[in-house]
């Protein structure tokens, strides 16, 4: 039976953890299907008011999205996940949106079984203000499992 | 309007005469050198410039706001605060905890459209000068800042929590639903502090003011707001704030109570102030040190909007209004 499973991936060393964890422990599931899915946050227009500057940085942000999804998904085959069954995915972040909504709404959207993210290691302060995606998604998934990986 | 009718309201309303060289800048963006006695030209609408405002913190006299200019609305003579676009990062404190703002005119421009006629907010309009430049003219606001109310207070805590807070608490908690509402509006006020709430002269309406810092983090785009709203809640519970130095002076009357507070009583940003006030005044509710502990090292879970949490400060409010011994 076909097993989906979602791994939330940004640029931090907690991502390539999850990863690893990820291609370690699913390389002996022949029917899983894992899609690397990067929540792409725009440039806020109060803090870049300049629309072709916004646009510019926005299309960078986006370049280095692929190329770290590219890397991940290599990282994977490197643990013995074939290509043909990795999915690589960006979704821009609109204002207000939070990334853990975000994610949550694309595994409803697509059925995954299994949600996969890393734990940042953030400190209770830097909780409070700028919120963990983890426990929000350890708080509010619904219908599948959740891997935070350390 | 012509220059010798410019001139004319100059004197008209400042009665001073205007300066031998009246200088009338469409152009506001070297606002360093736009000084008194000059005037601002912005969509037909003139203003003469008295002077700059000053960052005065706590009863302070900081640095002058260059970018803040004290004028006069040359259309009716009142007086208003013009602000002109300055951008710029830099890193605020938030106790222990630094991080990256930014002054944001634009983010300013709109609060004062959404929040127009909202008299919890400071209001005003924006008008573009020709170089696209938003001019910010704001209503003055008479009167002193939340900071100033509470800290002059000479009373024991025990009749100020009976006979004063309750008043007070019932502002803040409009004060509160303003944020609230600014959060559902997809907007961070981006300053909370005590001297950003002003309490006006004659009708003692608590508003808000100054909108224009603002911060890069979608994930929780709220977090610094509710650090304000925290510390604006223990300072108005308080009485004041109070430290673990306060406590430990040989003249305070709660020393006796400092070998029993632990890490976790203490603020998550100011590891030194105090949050549980239950610890020094058993007579604050329940329901109301619970909302503080939100905000202490050892909370665990902790608010992610102001909904949240003047849901919970619901609870407690209504235990005064129904004056509930100790609280619900």
């Amino acid at each position: 039976m076909e097993h989906k499973v979602l791994v939330g991936i940004d640029c931090s060393p907690n991502a390539e953890r999850a990863v690893d964890y990820v291609g370690t422990l699913l390389r002996v599931h022949d029917q899983v299907r894992i899609t690397l899915h990067h929540v792409l946050t725009a440039p806020s227009a109060d803090i870049l008011p300049d629309g072709h500057k916004r646009r510019r940085a926005l299309e960078e942000r986006r370049e280095r999205a692929l190329r770290q999804l590219e890397a991940m998904a290599q990282r994977l085959v490197e643990r013995g996940i074939p290509r043909d069954r990795i999915r690589l995915q960006v979704q821009e972040c609109e204002k207000g949106e939070g990334i853990a909504r975000l994610l949550l709404e694309e595994q409803r959207r697509g059925g995954y079984q299994t949600v996969v993210v890393g734990r940042r290691g953030m400190s209770k302060r830097e909780e409070f203000l700028f919120g963990s995606v983890s426990s929000k998604i350890v708080r509010e998934a619904r219908n599948c499992t959740v891997w935070v990986v350390q | 309007m012509t220059e010798q009718q410019i001139r004319e309201r100059i004197r008209e309303f400042t009665r001073l005469p205007a300066p031998a060289v009246l200088r009338i800048h469409t152009d506001t963006t070297q606002f360093m050198d736009i000084r008194a006695g000059d005037c601002i030209l912005v969509e037909d609408r003139i203003f003469y410039v008295r002077g700059e405002e000053f960052e005065g913190r706590f009863g302070l006299d900081g640095e002058p706001k260059f970018w803040v200019k004290r004028v006069v609305d040359l259309a009716d003579g009142s007086r208003k605060i013009v602000k002109l676009a300055f951008f710029e990062s830099f890193h605020m404190r938030l106790g222990e905890e630094r991080i990256r703002c930014f002054r944001s005119p634009h983010k300013e421009s709109r609060i004062l459209e959404k929040t127009a006629g909202d008299v919890r907010f400071m209001q005003g309009r924006t008008f573009y000068d020709t170089a696209g430049n938003p001019v910010r003219v704001l209503e003055r606001i008479s009167g002193k800042p939340f900071y100033d109310i509470v800290l002059h207070l000479d009373m024991d805590h025990e009749t100020y929590y009976y006979e004063v807070f309750p008043a007070i608490f019932s502002n803040l908690m409009k004060a509160f639903y303003a944020v609230r509402d600014l959060h559902r509006e997809g907007e961070i006020h981006g300053d909370i502090r005590n001297d950003h709430l002003l309490v006006e002269s004659g009708t003692g309406r608590y508003r808000w003011i100054d909108f224009d810092y603002t911060f890069d983090w979608p994930g929780q785009p709220y977090g610094v707001d509710l650090f304000g709203l925290g510390n604006i809640l223990l300072f108005a519970a308080g009485m004041g704030f109070h430290t673990l130095h306060d406590l430990q002076r040989p003249d305070s009357p709660h020393r006796h109570v400092v070998p029993d507070l632990r890490d976790e009583d203490f603020s998550l940003f100011f590891p030194h102030r105090l949050m549980n006030l239950k610890k020094i005044f058993p007579h604050i509710r329940e329901s109301l040190n619970k909302v503080l502990m939100h905000f202490a090292t050892g909370a665990e879970v902790f608010y992610e909007s102001a909904q949240e949490m003047v849901e919970d400060l619901e609870i407690c409010f209504r235990s005064f209004l129904w004056e509930v011994p100790h609280g619900a």
